[in-house]
């Protein structure tokens, strides 16, 4: 016992104590990613019908359950009319700013609204009468009460968090990582907490901004982001300072650009309109990289300016999802996906001449998904990838020194101490040095004897070795989760645009996670690919910030409260605006503002505060003056339509 | 909008495979993390791994503020280099490179996590006896060259000690391009194979005690310092003839020329066959270590070459650690016990596979009066301590080259105070008894 006590004081204290922090970071992280998709999941919007089309012929009524829908012939349309008179798809009931749209899609006897041919779109009002082929429907409002299904499984905890409680574990998090950080050479400097406070700045601001200013009501995919961003950059700060200021830089336009895209993506005319100048502007930036780039170990996807370089292909990925993805009422035109199609092959063939593999397997991962979103065609598929076999295999076969920088590949314990497998066998040996909780951080071997790209391509090495694997773990699953964020949103955003450039991005990413871990440690070939958010890089850092507005676009709260706030105190004057739709369901039945459906008349006008009221759903953490909220047994029957 | 909710499944294909890749990444971790950790480069590894004492509590190696400390005698740290390893892992058979999960207490949950309960578990406690070691790597004198010396009957490896070999505490800078330290880094007890010499005629003296069980020591042959078999001239040492031999003489006198001719007889299948049942060719592992062949190859040789390689010439070739549990063998009645450097259950210790049958318990014993009546009659009594009963031959491996031979010494104490056996062989010495027995001596005597 004695001398227990006696190694005990020996082996110091603080070993023990930064033990137990390191114990504790990846439950609290967990925690975070965990309640940031279950509240994420809780505050999403029923599937209710929003309005309804009736065949006043029959009395058919046909629910509308989606923001964009399809209709016609085909058993695959939102809205199936089986009539031999109307075409397979022939037109998109669509939701837009200034009411519901209708457009034809190239059908055989074309539409009429209220027995006028359209041309283009035509907006539309409750009362109107859609005639497709010998079918008529009349627009209707939704005033049927839902069924009430129960789902089985609700999650661990039936409240949502606080957006505001998520940050503030979040933040937690940063803290007790910036401890360490301050500790690392066994007394305690405080200058090495800088970098961690300075994200928890800019995290906070963005907080202020997004719920203070603009009213909106969720902030989950801000939450994950603003963790990833501070494990990655404290994680930086021991071992790779020269690299930190950059890093902090990057975030913090990264922030800015996330919020220009938000806002630029609300107005899908806009975007519609921009669509061709960003093809054309990527090929340019892909082009300038070709001829003025500057080659860095092997590929030549660097642009220097002045003091300021660049990975342009990083900003390329979001113009990428921007060309790919697209509106119900395109998708059905155009069915084809040619056009993007050589968009693809171009930044392809740029990708190669850049010698840029890795970045080139993350595109056409992203091109895959986009494709058969769009196409459905599993035989498009198989052919494009029939294709690119043969074109990897015409490449390696012209260029075999590619295969060469493989060939490491599965035994690199074979070459522990060539080019072939030093890097892989390192971080091997770090990770599981570390075990599950880390050896502490600033600690580790890979950062601290400078292992080449131990801050970008080995990160996760780094992270797993200094922070253990169960971090690791955690940074990953928040990754991996991107996709059921994506999904779920799938069906409820306000346009297939969202819905395939959410899953688009989601994909993207967790294609590259894979690339970048599954390199590092020898599962697939290195490539040298950043890990999103925790990688050292500039590029990197904005990009993936960029792409996260595409998830949070997806979520149709986004812009609902911004429309809120904008409308709120004018909204009992003009309710449901010009369409005249206006049967406003139960209170209860709406836990929050869509922005799209009709306010109900009974809500008292206020003119300071109304901006507030709709930013928030009641009920979701709700306090004693907000007025009736809605009894939680209500919105348990919200059900994922994308199920 | 519903076609493209149900598509969006797709990512599904990719969540699959990244679950697997991560599950594929864990559980590899999980099965060897221990030996990836285990790396030389890891720079986590050296400066927290526990004590190591040698049989008598002597400290040989510990660790204070993450740095690893040596024996304070520097002769120590040298003649023990191999046995635990140094500081940088180039050693990899060292202690510290093949127990180093348990030195420094790695786990799959706390990695290299220095805790409590690795601080007091760390430690080891080798059956190497210090000064046996010091007083072997003296007697080498500079000299390269391997000593490795156990107990047969509980396995315990008292002596190993391997030349060249340098300081642990101040590596020295050349080592790299300084030809003196070429080879340092290996261990020649263990990774190490030389040409046998005269040692070989044990070998070829078991199989003829096969082919002629009971007339084998009635076989004479002349010798007259230097005969043409095989269309070239097979020499005894120095061109001494030895006149008419038995195999008791032959032995006692290392007559090549008796067992050129008895090779012949005998025939090179059957000193292929013998060869390989007493361990030529065979891989032993000691612990995860694997050892270094000794190796023969007789076929298509010709009635010359068989005669050279009777006597251990040729392209034959033995391995210090293999010779020594051959002579631990024939001491036990033919089947040795596994070697071990650490008590317990560890890596070092574990004798149930490795142990096998070298020699049957007749041939055993007869053996072990062919190298007792070596000693008695030839080498002298006085060589050694007294009451240990040696029982050994000597044998000087021809390297060529303008080089002195390989002096070895292999054999065992036939005695229950003492029962080592032992292997050690010198680079460029000047004779079997001379160098390598003044060796087996210094260790024995040491060990008395």
């Amino acid at each position: 016992m004695m001398e227990m006590l006696t190694d005990f004081l020996q082996a110091g204290v603080l070993p023990t104590v930064l033990l137990l922090i390191r114990a504790v970071v990846p439950v609290l992280a967990l925690y975070v990613v965990w309640r940031s998709y279950t509240s994420f999941k809780k505050g999403q919007r029923r599937r209710d019908p929003v309005i309804m089309l009736c065949e006043e012929a029959s009395g058919v009524r046909f629910p509308v359950l989606y923001w964009e829908n399809s209709i016609g012939r085909s058993k695959s349309c939102d809205i199936c009319l089986p009539d031999a008179t109307v075409s397979r798809d022939h037109a998109v009931l669509m939701r837009r700013e200034e009411g519901w749209v209708v457009c034809d899609t190239g059908s055989q006897s074309g539409t009429m609204v209220n027995g006028r041919e359209i041309k283009g779109q035509k907006l539309l009002a409750i009362g109107d009468a859609i005639t497709m082929g010998d079918v008529t429907l009349t627009m209707r409002n939704a005033d049927s009460p839902p069924e009430t299904r129960r789902r089985i499984f609700k999650g661990f905890s039936t409240e949502a968090a606080s957006p505001m409680k998520l940050m503030v574990v979040a933040t937690l998090v940063h803290l007790l990582m910036a401890l360490q950080a301050c500790l690392t050479d066994g007394t305690f400097a405080f200058t090495q907490a800088i970098p961690s406070l300075i994200v928890i700045v800019m995290g906070w601001g963005l907080y202020i901004y997004s719920i203070g200013i603009q009213h909106r009501v969720s902030f989950e995919i801000e939450t994950i982001a603003y963790l990833l961003s501070g494990i990655g950059i404290t994680l930086l700060s021991t071992f790779y300072e020269e690299g930190v200021k950059t890093q902090l830089i990057a975030m913090f336009i990264g922030i800015l650009l996330f919020c220009f895209l938000i806002w630029f993506m609300n107005d899908l005319d806009r975007v519609s309109k921009f669509r061709l100048y960003i093809a054309a502007g990527a090929i340019l930036l892909f082009a300038l990289n070709l001829i003025i780039g500057t080659e860095n170990h092997g590929a030549k996807n660097w642009i220097q300016i002045g003091p300021f370089s660049m990975q342009p292909s990083e900003f390329i990925k979001i113009a990428f999802v921007f060309v790919g993805t697209s509106t119900l009422d395109r998708l059905q035109t155009k069915k084809n996906i040619t056009e993007f199609l050589l968009f693809t092959g171009i930044c392809m063939g740029f990708l190669f001449l850049m010698k840029d593999l890795g970045t080139a397997a993350i595109f056409f991962a992203c091109f895959l998904i986009i494709a058969f979103m769009r196409s459905g065609s599993v035989r498009t598929i198989a052919l494009i990838l029939a294709g690119a076999a043969l074109g990897v295999l015409l490449i390696l076969q012209f260029m075999p020194y590619i295969a060469d920088r493989f060939a490491g590949w599965g035994h690199v314990w074979e070459y522990v101490n060539d080019s072939l497998g030093y890097q892989q066998t390192r971080v091997l040996t770090y990770m599981a040095s570390g075990g599950l909780f880390g050896i502490g951080l600033g600690q580790g071997g890979l950062g601290g004897t400078r292992v080449f790209a131990a801050e970008n391509d080995l990160v996760f090495g780094t992270l797993c070795e200094e922070q253990g694997l169960l971090l690791g773990l955690v940074v990953l699953m928040a990754i991996a989760l991107f996709i059921f964020y994506a999904r779920s949103d799938v069906t409820r955003s306000r346009s297939t645009f969202f819905s395939i450039g959410a899953c688009a991005v989601a994909g993207m990413l967790l294609f590259q996670t894979c690339l970048n871990v599954f390199g590092a440690t020898d599962v697939l070939p290195l490539t040298g690919v950043t890990l999103p958010f925790i990688s050292a890089g500039g590029s990197s850092m904005m990009s993936v910030w960029g792409l996260m507005a595409f998830l949070k676009a997806s979520d149709e709260r986004t812009y609902a409260a911004r429309r809120a706030s904008k409308n709120g105190s004018r909204s009992q004057a003009r309710p449901g605006r010009n369409t005249g739709e206006f049967t406003p369901p139960p209170r209860s039945e709406m836990p929050y503002d869509t922005g799209y459906t009709p306010r109900p008349v009974s809500r008292p006008p206020s003119s300071s505060g109304a901006g507030r009221r709709y930013s928030k759903p009641a009920g979701r953490h709700s306090k004693p003056s907000r007025p009736q909220p809605p009894p939680p047994e209500r919105r348990d029957d919200m059900e994922d339509i994308s199920s | 909008m519903k076609t493209v909710g149900f598509r969006s499944i797709v990512l599904y294909i990719l969540l699959a495979v990244f679950l697997g890749g991560v599950g594929y990444m864990v559980a590899n971790q999980f099965l060897h993390g221990r030996e990836w950790a285990m790396q030389p480069y890891n720079a986590n590894l050296s400066g927290q791994m526990g004590d190591i004492k040698d049989r008598n509590g002597n400290l040989l190696a510990t660790s204070q503020d993450g740095e690893r400390l040596y024996s304070e005698d520097d002769t120590v740290r040298r003649a023990l280099l191999h046995t635990i390893g140094d500081t940088a892992g180039y050693i990899g058979t060292g202690v510290q490179s093949v127990m180093g999960d348990k030195l420094t207490g790695y786990n799959f949950i706390t990695g290299l996590n220095q805790t409590v309960f690795t601080s007091m578990t760390s430690g080891l406690d080798l059956t190497i006896d210090q000064n046996a070691c010091t007083a072997a790597y003296n007697a080498m004198a500079g000299h390269n060259g391997a000593a490795i010396l156990y107990n047969y009957e509980n396995g315990d490896i008292l002596c190993k000690v391997s030349a060249p070999t340098f300081d642990p505490a101040f590596v020295p800078e050349d080592i790299e391009t300084n030809d003196a330290y070429r080879g340092a880094y290996l261990d020649n007890t263990l990774s190490g194979s030389f040409t046998p010499g005269s040692i070989m005629k044990i070998v070829t003296a078991a199989a003829a005690m096969q082919v002629w069980p009971d007339s084998w020591n009635e076989r004479t042959y002349d010798c007259w310092g230097s005969e043409n078999i095989g269309g070239s001239d097979i020499v005894c040492l120095h061109g001494e003839s030895h006149g008419t031999q038995d195999m008791y003489s032959a032995m006692g006198n290392s007559c090549n020329i008796y067992f050129a001719k008895l090779a012949n007889d005998i025939g090179s299948d059957i000193l292929q066959r013998k060869a390989e049942e007493m361990g030529f060719n065979a891989n032993l592992a000691f612990g995860t270590v694997t050892v270094a062949k000794s190796t023969i190859d007789l076929a298509n040789v010709n009635a010359n070459q068989l005669g050279w390689a009777a006597v251990g010439q040729y392209t034959v070739l033995a391995n210090p650690y293999h010779m020594m549990t051959l002579m631990g063998a024939i001491a036990k009645g033919g089947t040795y016990t596994q070697p071990r450097l650490t008590e317990g259950r560890d890596l070092f210790s574990d004798r149930s596979p490795a142990s096998r049958k070298l020699v049957d318990a007749t041939t055993a014993s007869q053996l072990k009066s062919l190298l007792r009546s070596d000693v008695e009659y030839y080498y002298g009594d006085w060589l050694f301590p007294s009451g240990m009963s040696v029982c050994a031959k000597t044998g000087t491996g021809e390297v060529g080259e303008g080089k002195d031979p390989n002096c070895w010494m292999v054999g065992f104490c036939d005695s229950a105070q003492y029962p080592y056996a032992f292997a050690v062989i010198v680079e460029e010495g000047s004779g079997g008894i001379e160098t390598a027995g003044s060796l087996v001596s210094a260790m024995l005597q040491a060990l008395a």
